[in-house]
């Protein structure tokens, strides 16, 4: 339903991590290790970031976008479905269903603008398109996404730390860079923000999340996962992921038709 | 879902598990077609269920999916409700880049069903009816409103009722292209053009409100509950068309002659909306004193049908009455209950209404173009063509028709008549071979209303596009 997360369809999707990192075998023929495929989603997430920015859209819409995209490739291979028209994609079609409509024109252009040097991102209206019927197709048409935000502000307020809403709200956002949203509950997500924030802010909220009846090794396990991806990665939240390291992977890729 | 790879040349494969019967609809955002889905075990005399099939074009040069369409799809591929068209399929054709989302058919529509009573039956719907065709409605609309879901575009026309068969009489809310999730919207929900057709449009639409609520379906089921027991649209407004801004005078006018004028005093927010404030002069200038719905519904004032109308036709949209609260009204309560087959007569021995079956243009193909038929109708006129076709099932022998290359209508429509047959069958064997008669004769007069519509005796009762 589309109020209700236990009703919803996204509740019914979500998967065991093992699936969400299993490299499709038209991937795996080419060579991409489950480190690669990780990277090219860490760095089109990115892309659909940077990508909105530029068209001004909320992060709502790009939450969904980048959700979109990572649920394609628990379905279809990289090299079936070129990630670089999948990402503009994705987000043109989440533009659609959060109410904020971006022209593929724009879209287009922007990519343009973006990585204009680089003739693999380059891509024309049509191809946008033709993929966001693909992508419906793909999707199997389940287009309603739930997002750690608006839990995220309720609990919150109910744990009485609205100073750390900046932070925490960072947190979420980079949580997109990562497969959480297809395996947990979105408040779970929030939660496991939450309980990062405040250990790192020095607020204890070690009563307030005992109440809350909640099965924290779910909690303390996201946080874990979020805090190993920052480690591992140290992203820089501007650029993403430098170039030598992404070029490689996605030149296994075959090339554009 | 669909599987949208071609299997031949512009012909996908998924069309290969319904046979065309042929269109019903025409909106603008495309076609609404009627088919039957093959059964999986094919055997003679067995057919599958009917469907209706919904083709969007593509909305604009280099726009992709339309909107419209995106909505009904996110939209009910989440939810499911006996009261609430089911969404049973989505098909891409990649080559032509089309979309179609297959609906179970629904025979009826309250646009159909209030028409047929006013102008060839000459008698009101039966009390049962009413109420259960009004109680379904709040259930549907309680449903899709504790998931904050609003339709925004209720109107007899997107209110489907079952024909005969398992779900005969039930009622289905359609067409969620206008439809919003509330919760959490980006932008103010007006931003996207205005909605609701204007004679449901809430007052506080109509006086510019920035935010409305699930209150404005609950006007439209006011406005719907009128029309079912007087035949009549209740505010048959006049729309300025091609006004940059959504500003209606004459619907306001309408509202205001029958229910009084608003004041600030019963409606405190009155005082905030737009057009209230902006239009001194025509809006707060004239004062209708006297209410008088209860002389156009024809009820007594103490009466619970009328205290409920009233309720869901209350000025201020916050203490309008909620589906919730509808569903629990003293109205509901009272013989004759509400049923499950809105359809039934509501004693035994009274005769049952046999509502005409939606019209067929078994000339118009998938891609909306149509096969003229030499045969049959030379002059090209697709209502001759139509009413021809039409009566085939009780002429033809089970053989496709010469001259009909695209749609052996002779064959779909003799099996999908014995089909609704036999669903009668089970309910009123006596009476099959009139209702079909019956059924019939009533079509030619249908397929007509489109050339009839600019003479039509009643003027006030403008050009309704059938929207599906």
């Amino acid at each position: 339903m589309a109020a209700n997360f236990w009703t919803s369809s996204h509740c019914k999707q979500l998967l065991d991590p093992e699936d969400v990192e299993l490299v499709p075998a038209a991937d795996r023929e080419r060579g991409i290790m489950p480190e690669e495929f990780r990277l090219v989603k860490i760095h089109m997430s990115f892309h659909i970031w940077r990508l909105a920015q530029q068209v001004k859209v909320r992060q709502r819409v790009i939450a969904t976008a980048v959700t979109y995209f990572r649920r394609v490739y628990t379905r279809k291979s990289m090299s079936e479905y070129d990630p670089r028209l999948v990402a503009p994609t994705c987000l043109y079609l989440a533009s659609k269903v959060e109410e904020s409509t971006v022209q593929a024109r724009l879209l287009v252009f922007y990519i343009k603008k973006m990585c204009g040097s680089d003739d693999k991102y380059r891509f024309e209206i049509k191809d946008i398109l033709e993929m966001e019927m693909k992508l419906l197709e793909a999707l199997d048409y389940y287009l309603v996404v739930f997002h750690p935000y608006r839990p995220l502000l309720q609990l919150l307020q109910d744990a009485g730390i609205t100073d750390l809403t900046q932070f925490a709200w960072g947190l979420v956002n980079d949580t997109y860079k990562m497969d959480l949203i297809l395996i947990y509950p979105p408040y779970m997500i929030a939660l496991a923000c939450i309980y990062i924030a405040s250990a790192l802010k020095d607020k204890d909220t070690t009563s307030w999340f005992e109440e809350l009846r909640v099965d924290m090794n779910i909690v303390k396990n996201i946080s874990m996962e979020i805090l190993d991806f920052y480690d591992t990665y140290k992203i820089d939240p501007q650029r993403g992921l430098p170039d030598d390291k992404i070029s490689p992977v996605l030149n296994k890729l075959p090339a554009k038709s | 879902m669909g599987d949208g790879r071609a299997g031949g040349a512009n012909r996908p494969a998924w069309l290969q598990q319904y046979e065309l019967v042929g269109k019903i609809g025409e909106g603008t955002y495309g076609l609404v077609f009627l088919a039957r889905l093959k059964p999986a075990h094919p055997a003679p005399g067995r057919r599958g269920p009917p469907i209706a099939i919904k083709k969007f074009k593509q909305s604009k040069e280099g726009d992709g999916v339309s909107p419209t369409a995106i909505r009904e799809i996110m939209l009910l591929r989440e939810i499911n409700h006996e009261n609430v068209v089911k969404l049973v399929n989505v098909h891409i054709n990649h080559a032509d880049m089309s979309l179609y989302l297959a609906f179970d058919y629904a025979e009826h529509d309250l646009y159909e069903i209030i028409r047929h009573h006013r102008e060839k039956l000459n008698a009101p719907i039966n009390p049962y009816t009413v109420k259960s065709l009004l109680w379904q409605l709040l259930n549907g609309l309680n449903y899709l409103h504790s998931n904050w879901i609003i339709h925004r575009d209720l109107k007899p026309s997107n209110i489907l009722v079952m024909g005969e068969g398992e779900e005969h009489g039930i009622i289905k809310i359609a067409d969620f292209g206008l439809a919003r999730i509330y919760q959490a919207p980006l932008k103010a929900l007006c931003d996207n053009g205005v909605v609701v057709t204007i004679w449901y449009r809430a007052p506080e639409l109509l006086l510019g409100a920035k935010h409305y609520t699930s209150a404005v379906d609950m006007w439209a089921v006011g406005c719907i509950f009128a029309e079912l027991l007087t035949l009549k649209p209740l505010f048959q407004g006049v729309e300025a068309k091609n006004t940059p801004n959504p500003f209606q005078l004459d619907q306001l006018d309408k509202i205001f002659k029958v229910l009084g004028h608003p004041t600030v005093e019963k409606w405190p927010t009155l005082a905030n909306l737009p057009w209230w404030q902006n239009d001194q002069q025509h809006i707060q200038g004239h004062k209708y004193e006297n209410p008088g719905l209860h002389n156009i519904v024809h009820l007594p004032q103490k009466s619970p049908a009328f205290d409920l109308l009233s309720k869901m036709l209350e000025y201020d949209p916050r203490k309008r009455i909620t589906a919730a609260q509808a569903l629990e009204h003293e109205y509901f309560r009272m013989d004759p209950l509400p049923g499950r087959n809105a359809l039934l007569p509501s004693q035994p021995g009274e005769k049952i209404v046999q509502y005409p079956v939606r019209p067929v243009d078994t000339t118009t193909d998938f891609e909306g173009t149509t096969s003229l038929q030499p045969t049959q109708a030379p002059s090209g006129n697709a209502a001759q063509g139509q009413s021809v076709s039409r009566s085939m099932p009780r002429q033809m022998p089970q053989q496709p028709m010469v001259g009909m290359p695209r749609v052996a209508a002779g064959t779909n429509m003799a099996a999908f008549n014995a089909a609704s047959q036999a669903g009668i069958a089970g309910l009123n064997p006596g009476n099959i071979p009139m209702q079909r008669g019956a059924g019939g004769q009533s079509h030619p007069h249908q397929l007509r209303r489109k050339a009839d519509q600019g003479m039509m005796q009643n003027p006030g009762y403008p050009q309704q596009k059938r929207r599906f």
